[in-house]
């Protein structure tokens, strides 16, 4: 599935969100390669991901270490980290390009930057897809302010209400933006959710005598 | 999910988490709304209930309400509809399954996406006039095995609350504005939900993208943010 697509925002704060996932594909190139998943994660981790975890153990914002990540993988292994500038994922395809380990390398983020970090590596990328938003009974959805925060966790694990709250609790100075921002990616299990992102999303809503 | 009546302490610090909300407290005691819950499992991972008090009762594992867990739950891994997760890997490592080619173009259409939900029923409305027209839906996503072969909704199923259900196909690109355009059409007929649209599709050898001229004739936004295979996977497919 696509959970890492159709994050919402604006183009300056999107521009603080790449999501990395490095897939050994089932029946081809997935035999064996545990360890080759676990050096990625090792190089990877060393450029500074903001977020990392996966399904079978959960994330380090939950306090889960890359060492659990590394011990908890399938035998289709796969990693997953977000970066929170173009600049680390450019040094994550230097890194991984240097590495050439044959395992699918795809990139969630600003498709034009993207394509410019390919370019400037010389890879002619494979595929791409492209989020063409929502359709339906959009009357339903949450604000935009809401949505832009909970398509961080594209499992839908992480609810309006808890969004809200954490809002409220903002507002009220019952929590610092850096505390909300934990709060809310808690229930996100794979990793994808953005934690360094969310903080200036929730900086506004600070009541005035704390600036 | 159910809540241990006997732990439970009425707090409430639970309520903001159910995505559903599918929760709520009456008397000093947390109850769920069966039919609202679609067995994501947060309630049960969360920590900030006081008591622990969220158990998995056996039935969530039980055939028809097994599938709510199957599309619901990221952590799951029982196997209730023959297939692991919502989806297939589709781009993430399409540079070695050539999944979907060249001359080919991808449709991943995740109904109750974002934040709604779902009745598995709902997918109907692009499902029926997908097969009508002949395509073929994805064999190895786990919503295609609820399907009868006219696209519609199996009975025992259809009435399931989910979190959400990926329609996934692939159509010869000669198809694509016919296809687009009934997915078009079928999104004014989504009363009940809504669906997260994902197009998958090869890079042309130039690096220009086909389907933008395509998706800009019919009208159709086509935002910033996209995932990107950028063709590291070996043994390379160039399909
Ligand atoms: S399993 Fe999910 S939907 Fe059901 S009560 Fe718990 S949090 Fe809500
Ligand atoms: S957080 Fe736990 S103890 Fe408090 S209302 Fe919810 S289930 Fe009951």
């Amino acid at each position: 599935m696509s959970h890492s697509l159709h994050r919402r925002g604006t183009a300056e704060s999107l521009s603080h969100d790449y999501i990395l996932l490095v897939t050994a594909a089932a029946g081809i190139n997935a035999a064996g390669s545990k360890d080759k998943l676990r050096r990625v994660l090792d190089v990877v981790w060393e450029v500074g991901p903001v977020n990392t975890g996966s399904n079978e153990v959960g994330t380090i914002l939950s306090g889960v270490s890359i060492e659990e990540i590394k011990a908890g993988f399938t035998e289709i292994p796969r990693v997953r980290c977000v970066f929170d500038s173009a600049d680390k994922m450019r040094e994550v395809i230097r890194r991984l390009l240097e590495m050439d380990l044959g395992i699918s390398v795809t990139v969630s983020g600003p498709r034009l930057e993207i394509e410019k970090i390919c370019a400037e590596f010389g890879i002619k990328p494979h595929s791409v897809n492209l989020s063409l938003d929502i359709w339906g009974k959009k009357n339903e959805l949450p604000e935009e302010e809401i949505l832009e925060f909970i398509t961080m966790c594209g499992h839908g694990m992480i609810s309006r209400s808890l969004v809200v709250d954490c809002i409220e609790k903002v507002k009220a100075g019952r929590l610092t933006p850096e505390q909300a921002a934990v709060r809310m990616g808690s229930p996100c299990v794979c990793g994808f959710y953005n934690p360094t992102r969310a903080i200036p999303m929730l900086q506004k809503y600070v009541p005035a005598e704390k600036h | 999910m159910k809540v241990n009546q006997e732990l439970c302490v009425g707090c409430g610090k639970c309520l903001p988490f159910c995505p559903q909300g599918a929760i709520h407290v009456e008397n000093r005691k947390a109850f769920i709304d069966q039919d609202a819950c679609v067995e994501c499992g947060i309630c049960v991972r969360q920590i900030e209930c006081p008591r622990k008090a969220f158990y998995e009762p056996p039935e969530v594992n039980e055939w028809p309400r097994s599938v709510r867990k199957v599309f619901g739950d990221p952590t799951e891994k029982h196997q209730s509809t023959g297939v692991r997760g919502r989806g297939t890997e589709e781009v993430k490592t399409n540079d070695v399954t050539g999944r979907v080619k060249r001359g080919e173009i991808g449709f991943a259409l995740e109904f109750g996406r974002p934040s709604i939900g779902t009745k598995v029923k709902e997918v109907e409305v692009v499902t029926i006039p997908l097969v009508e027209k002949g395509v073929v839906l994805e064999p190895c996503n786990p919503l295609t095995s609820l399907l009868d072969e006219t696209g519609r909704v199996r009975d025992d199923v259809r009435e399931e609350k989910i979190l959400s259900a990926i329609v996934e196909f692939a159509v010869p690109f000669e198809r694509f504005e016919e296809i687009a355009a009934l997915v078009y059409d079928a999104a004014k007929h989504c009363k009940n939900t809504v669906f997260s649209w994902g197009l998958v599709v090869r890079y042309e050898e130039d690096g220009t993208i086909a389907a933008v001229p395509v998706l800009e004739k019919l009208g159709i936004h086509i935002p910033k943010n996209a995932k990107v295979n950028v063709g590291l996977g070996k043994p390379f497919c160039n399909e």
